[in-house]
């Protein structure tokens, strides 16, 4: 039982999460929480980072991002540029803005609204991580 | 609601560094050996950190072509005027600029990139171990 329980404790400290969030406090509190939950994570200030880091061969197991940042591309183009690269990578976005061009974002695992409670974004992520495993 | 107003009350590093595989193959190192780290990607998340109040920083690791608003050397100035009790050091690749840095900045980069995070890690020990050195034998006020 002990061993199972460390062996599960083990592959989920193997999984990495990307979060890409330009406001520093947020990421950083999204990040470590992750953290305390077990997982890698890799934090990116915006999407161009994000694929930076995706495109050096990374491995990342989910990407966790803000949808308006600054930057070449926004979230909603990070999404598209990753349905394209890793089809199967799950996408969950966040916005404190959701409207018509949240609502086309086609291809996103989850949209959750800007507040959300850390306890959503820890759920979202368990149970995305959980069906591709 | 995010709940962000969370307060760091132990030491923390602080890593600036605009490309984020040097910043996160170091943040990540240190993290795996105990430190807390707040990583920067340009210096305006710099002084972010160093002006909050939720964040005690007592190291600041600064890559000298950080982007920003303040270059490298103008963070690392900012941080002497600004919080003298942060100590800052700067990390270099190019042999140019580091020279350049010697003559016109009194904080040459000390450190050179690619990182060698074992060197790091002895550097934050060393600095901690004196202050608290410090700390230990300074004059109690009577």
């Amino acid at each position: 039982m002990k061993r199972a329980l460390e062996e599960i404790e083990t592959a989920t400290r193997q999984m990495h999460v990307l979060v890409v969030e330009d406001e520093l406090f947020i990421r950083m509190f999204v990040s470590d929480a992750l953290r305390d939950e077990g997982y890698t994570v890799i934090e990116a200030i915006n999407a161009d980072e994000a694929l930076d880091i995706i495109m050096a061969g990374k491995r990342i197991d989910i990407v966790f991002s803000d949808v308006r940042m600054p930057g070449n591309i926004d979230g909603l183009g990070l999404l598209n540029t990753l349905k394209n690269l890793s089809p199967a990578l799950p996408v969950i976005l966040a916005s404190g803005h959701l409207g018509y061009k949240e609502a086309s974002a086609e291809g996103a695992n989850h949209i959750i609204s800007k507040p959300y409670q850390i306890e959503t974004v820890l759920t979202l992520v368990a149970n995305e991580l959980a069906k591709s495993e | 609601m995010i709940q962000s107003e969370q307060s760091f009350d132990i030491d923390a590093v602080v890593i600036v560094d605009n490309d984020i595989l040097s910043r996160h193959a170091i943040a990540d190192y240190l993290r795996k050996c105990g430190y807390d780290v707040v990583e920067a990607a340009n210096t305006d998340e710099a002084v972010i950190a160093l002006q909050h109040s939720r964040f005690s920083v007592d190291i600041v690791l600064c890559d000298i072509r950080a982007v920003g608003t303040k270059s490298g050397f103008e963070l690392a100035a900012w941080v002497r005027q600004n919080h003298p009790d942060v100590d800052i050091q700067l990390a270099g690749s190019l042999t140019g600029i580091i020279e350049k840095a010697t003559d016109i900045c009194e904080g040459r980069p000390n450190f050179t990139k690619p990182y060698e995070p074992q060197s790091i890690v002895n550097y934050i020990k060393k600095l901690r171990a004196a202050r608290e050195r410090t700390a230990q034998f300074a004059p109690k006020p009577s």
